[in-house]
């Protein structure tokens, strides 16, 4: 990591002004107890989370019948989030998961818009700099786990115990990658959302380099989209993680 | 870092990247062609085809995303450097 | 780049806390107010349907008493129409009968002149007819 930024150090000789720079793999580090956390992670997340509950207190602050300005936004929200999660889990089932599905969407849309929409770069810090929560392995990581968490507990609950035998369900030869896939599904989703931001952030930065004016505005404008489309594939694939857990291993157990 | 293992390092992330692509890419324009078939004799569900569309698009777009991934491994967090 | 420290169970920490503030602020009082929303646009829904419904019934009501007004009046036109060319037929027939008693009339009267004249004709004939023959013979018809 103290090489990291040795390759684009060459690319940041071309640019005569200092206009943009690219770090990577620089981290703000904080020490809390005997752990070292990435300072720079943390400040923008709380920046996203105090920006999601402000936002909330403010529209349910005084809910009127016929909605109006926040209000409706929120509404459209939590409209939009409830039908991502009616459709991934089924009409049964889907109403204890919206507020965790509905978080994940939110924390993650905000955040990667955050990345690309609020000026972080104004704010300089003494090392590493502010970008969006999820460019960060940690933060996908953690909501990766989350997730998994999510359906293996959505699971327990509804089987008990006996959610584990859909890992022999059909037969005991697929264990292993009945097993194997537990692990790739967090994999999968936090490499995924990671990859995406990053290279969003990275192309931007490049660009910025090499034309530091307008022409990297529609390249920022697919980010954007991208980002979106992200969220809701992260908030997607937990929904259907959930529901298989929810409903067993193919048909047999719709039996029950 | 060992000039033999930079020069196979930035190789690697280069081919690797580059070799990500091809099957991703094959796969979005089968998809996407599909899709516009599919509007071309249902016009009417547009809506769904293309939501699902950009759905499925975003999907083979993270095995590239794992390719560029292993790519930013290799350039700025080698483990063998 | 890849190096995993405490921010991933800060982070999986504060996250689970924000679904559970989201949860408290956000989806429970929203879903709530969309549910109530939804509840109140039903029954009014119902509330109007039914409404609907009843002007539907006085609308057919009101059609079904104008038709009978209607054909009432008509059958009322019918009639008086009927009345009035009976009145006229009448009326019609009645004069034709005068008019044809009095031209019955004329004729007899024309006629009976008629025969007052021939039989004043015929009885003057003889006396004629005489003083036509003693104008002609004269004498020896005297002898």
């Amino acid at each position: 990591m103290h090489h990291s930024s040795l390759l684009l150090e060459s690319l940041t000789r071309f640019s005569s002004k200092p206009l943009a720079s690219l770090e990577v793999g620089k981290h703000l580090y904080w020490q809390m107890g005997g752990l070292k956390v990435h300072g720079q992670v943390l400040i923008t997340s709380w920046v996203v989370i105090g920006l999601l509950v402000i936002i909330s207190v403010l529209a349910t602050r005084n809910i009127k019948r016929v909605p109006t300005g926040l209000q409706n936004l929120m509404e459209y929200a939590l409209e939009f989030v409830r039908d991502l999660t009616k459709n991934q889990i089924g009409e049964k089932e889907y109403r204890p998961w919206v507020p965790f599905i509905g978080t994940l969407f939110l924390f993650i849309f905000v955040s990667n818009w955050s990345g690309a929409l609020f000026p972080w770069k104004l704010i300089s810090l003494p090392e590493g700099e502010l970008a969006a929560p999820t460019n960060d392995i940690n933060t996908t990581v953690a909501l990766a786990l989350c997730t998994s968490l999510a359906y293996f507990y959505a699971g327990f609950r509804k089987k008990g115990l006996g959610y584990f035998r859909k890992y022999i369900e059909p037969t005991p030869v697929l264990l292993p990658i009945a097993i194997l896939e537990d692990f790739t599904k967090p994999l999968s989703l936090s490499f995924r959302l990671f990859g995406n931001i990053l290279a969003d952030e990275l192309v931007v930065a490049v660009l910025v380099l090499l034309v530091p004016l307008i022409v990297p505005l529609p390249v920022m404008l697919l980010g954007l989209f991208t980002s979106g489309i992200q969220a809701l594939v992260f908030a997607t694939l937990a929904g259907a993680y959930i529901h298989e857990a929810l409903e067993g291993h193919g048909d047999g157990e719709e039996a029950h | 870092m060992d000039p033999l293992v930079a020069a196979a390092s930035v190789l690697a992330a280069a081919l690797g990247i580059g070799i990500s692509t091809i099957g991703p890419a094959l796969a979005q324009g089968n998809a996407a062609g599909k899709a516009v078939e599919g509007i071309a004799r249902q016009p009417e569900a547009e809506g769904k085809i293309r939501g699902t569309l950009l759905l499925c698009l975003a999907f083979m777009e993270s095995l590239t995303i794992y390719g560029l991934v292993i790519a930013l491994v290799l350039l700025f967090a080698n483990p063998f450097a | 780049m890849f190096d995993f420290d405490g921010t991933l169970p800060l982070m999986a920490l504060q996250f689970l806390i924000l679904v559970a503030v989201m949860n408290a602020v956000f989806f429970k009082p929203l879903t709530q107010a969309i549910d109530e929303r939804d509840g109140f646009v039903r029954v009014n829904n119902s509330e109007a349907r039914e409404r609907l419904a009843q002007a539907k019934r006085l609308a057919e009501q009101y059609e079904q008493e104008l038709a009978t007004t209607q054909k009432q009046s008509q059958s009322v036109i019918a009639q008086a129409q009927a009345e009035a060319q009976k009145i006229a037929q009448d009326e019609i027939s009645q004069a034709r009968r005068q008019v044809q008693s009095e031209v019955m009339k004329a004729q007899e009267e024309l006629e009976s002149q008629k025969q007052s004249a021939f039989s004043a004709l015929e009885s003057q004939v003889d006396t004629l007819a005489r003083q036509i023959l003693e104008k002609l013979l004269g004498a020896t018809l005297a002898s």
